[in-house]
């Protein structure tokens, strides 16, 4: 505890604090001679998830300046909640898991799959080629993966990702948080930028609300923030905007929950797109089907059906037969389990089970218990019944999936059954149904970071966007794990930019 | 009336029902946390500069406080040890006071926001 002559020590020092930061700066000769700068910064970052941090720290590496302004009261965006998997061809656990043929190549082959034609190419391929330097960055910043964990998630043709200790992003945020702040990048929480200040093609600076207290749009003052350097748009995706996601996919279920922090609403992109930066695959809105309705967020369901991906399968309540590929990438899975309709339209959540057995013990699950977005069954009967499923369908559909099991074949619809067991009593359930995840699309860039501009489709100054805030590079479907490599390896790319142009 | 809800929450701390953290009626009928009854005092400049209106910054709290990394937290009150709020693996030291606390109202941390059987309003 405290009196009152620390209070007015205090309250002495918070207000020369103040002053010091409203002390003006003299306007640029620059063609915007009339602008009141309230300070000048080298190379400013706007947000600090995966992409921002990686630009932050690889640029002050590089030796280049750097503020990172935060809107929220927290630092991360996404990406400190994010379910902590990252896709690394050729990393150390791969190798000695023996899997030996895998490239940055044959990440950008299975990507251009899912991309359904739509994908970039040759940005995947930079932005592969950065994985390991990416990890070892983490590694150095000492970032804790699980420990000998590799595995093959969906859509991928090799096992190819690595996992966080800790489960989520988190574990690289707090870490690259760390590296950042003693290597002197500078950090603001609550400075939310409303604008940008251009001089014709040029990004000169930005326009932001500090002390902004969301959702509040009335908090917080405007000051304005010279960008000698440039700016990065690093600010992610717009899924929690909820008038922009109607408008640009109307086909998207309005009552389909989200796994992003409540500040995904995009509204820098739109500033940006307001100044003349090309927009693309804007509709192209990704839901990931491994949500469960039992819980909030991103939550345990994804690293649960990780085990039952694999381990078990998917069976829709109203049937109890089997929906899908329970290994098929995340379009043809959310496509199956949103066809699962009670007669009134309304979500029949599908049941994914495997052997309780099998993994006692296993944090995966017992949280998933704990929280109550799973439940253990001591029979198909008592599952049955809790779910309102019809039994004898049930026990039908895990007698012929035992078989399938036994001849190494599923003719129903294809899976790769080489991590396929055959299904015994107890089980552990949850259910799935598709949350809003990921938006695919953004600002449009060059292969090195700089964003597009509409009139001209040549880059635009000083202007740079990186990570879910870019757009066209995934296409149709960004791959499981491929979100964290992309915020992280484009920390490498867009400093050699930045350096380029100045 | 103010002055006798005034008198029955300094009552109400005497008997010892009311923690460090309780919202109690203060001044001008603001509502502020009892343990920083002499803090308004001042008004309201001991954290705000200038208006009530000005941003405050995590400063006005951690002068007294302490960082988010010196604050001893009471673990027995957690639900589980990986709820401890200022140890998380999402946010570590990267949080605001303010993502959690609110002087002048009851606030929802922000991981309630996920993790929905965890935490309670403060």
């Amino acid at each position: 505890m405290s009196d009152r002559r620390s209070f007015l020590k205090k309250t002495a020092g918070f207000a020369a604090a103040a002053a010091g930061l409203t002390t003006c700066l003299p306007a640029q000769a620059n063609g915007q001679s009339s602008i009141k700068w309230d300070e000048e910064v080298d190379l400013l970052v706007i947000g600090s998830g995966f992409a921002g941090q990686s630009v932050a720290v690889n640029s002050i590496r590089a030796g280049i300046k750097v503020t990172v302004l935060e809107k929220m009261q927290v630092i991360g965006g996404n990406s400190a909640i994010n379910g902590g998997w990252f896709a690394v061809p050729r990393n150390p656990v791969q190798l000695a898991q023996g899997v030996t043929d895998d490239s940055p190549a044959e990440l950008v082959k299975d990507q251009m799959i899912a991309a359904r034609g739509m994908g970039n190419e040759a940005m995947l391929t930079r932005l592969a080629e950065m994985a390991l330097p990416a990890y070892n960055m983490c590694l150095d910043a000492g970032v804790k993966f699980k420990k000998d964990f590799n595995i093959q998630v969906g859509g991928h043709n090799k096992a190819r990702a690595v996992r966080l200790e800790s489960g989520t992003g988190g574990g690289i945020i707090t870490k690259l948080y760390e590296a950042g702040l003693s290597e002197g990048v500078d950090y603001r929480l609550q400075h939310k930028v409303e604008d940008f200040i251009m001089d014709g093609d040029e990004v000169i600076g930005v326009v932001v609300r500090k002390g902004y207290r969301f959702p509040d749009e009335g908090t917080g003052h405007l000051v304005k923030i010279r960008a000698r350097k440039g700016v990065v748009l690093a600010t992610g995706g717009f899924t929690r905007n909820m008038k922009l996601r109607s408008i640009v996919d109307p086909s998207l279920d309005p009552s389909l929950d989200c796994t992003n922090h409540l500040g995904a609403t995009g509204e820098a992109t739109l500033a940006a797109m307001t100044h003349g930066a090309l927009p693309v695959h804007m509709n192209m809105i990704q839901t990931g089907h491994w949500g469960s309705p039992d819980e909030g967020g991103f939550g345990w369901s994804n690293a649960l059906l990780s085990i039952g991906w694999h381990k078990g399968i998917a069976v829709n309540p109203t049937t109890g037969t089997r929906i899908m590929d329970e290994r098929a990438d995340r379009l043809t899975c959310s496509t199956a389990i949103m066809a699962c309709r009670h007669k009134d339209g309304s979500p029949a959540y599908p049941l994914v089970f495997f052997n309780k057995n099998d993994h006692l013990g296993d944090s995966r699950v017992t949280r998933a218990v704990r929280d109550e977005m799973a439940w253990e069954f001591d029979s198909l009967e008592l599952m049955a019944k809790k779910f309102d499923v019809p039994l004898k369908q049930l026990e039908a559909t895990v007698e012929q999936w035992n078989s399938y099991v036994a001849d190494k074949n599923d003719p129903d619809f294809n899976r790769k059954m080489d991590t396929a067991v055959k299904l015994a009593a107890p089980f552990v359930v949850s259910r799935v149904w598709p949350k809003v995840h990921y938006c695919m699309g953004g600002l449009k860039t060059d292969l090195d970071g700089r964003v597009i501009n509409a009139k001209t489709l040549a880059p635009m100054k000083k202007f740079y966007a990186a990570g879910e805030a870019t757009g066209g590079v995934h296409g149709h479907a960004r791959l499981s794990s491929c979100a964290c490599l992309e915020g992280l390896a484009i920390g490498f790319i867009i400093p050699n930019t930045i350096k380029a142009d100045a | 009336m103010k002055k006798i809800i005034f008198i029955i929450s300094i009552a109400l701390i005497m008997a010892g029902s009311a923690t460090a953290g309780d919202l109690t009626e203060m001044n001008k009928g603001m509502k502020g946390r009892v343990n920083h009854e002499a803090l308004y005092d001042d008004s309201c400049n001991a954290c705000h500069t200038g208006s009530a209106k000005q941003f405050v910054d995590d400063s006005a709290c951690q002068d007294c406080h302490g960082s988010i990394n010196e604050i001893e937290i009471d673990e027995s009150q957690l639900k589980m040890a990986e709820a401890n709020p200022h140890k998380s693996v999402h946010y570590d030291q990267g949080a605001s006071c303010l993502a959690c606390h609110a002087e002048h109202q009851t606030k929802k941390p922000v991981c309630s926001e996920c993790h929905r059987t965890w935490f309670e309003e403060m």
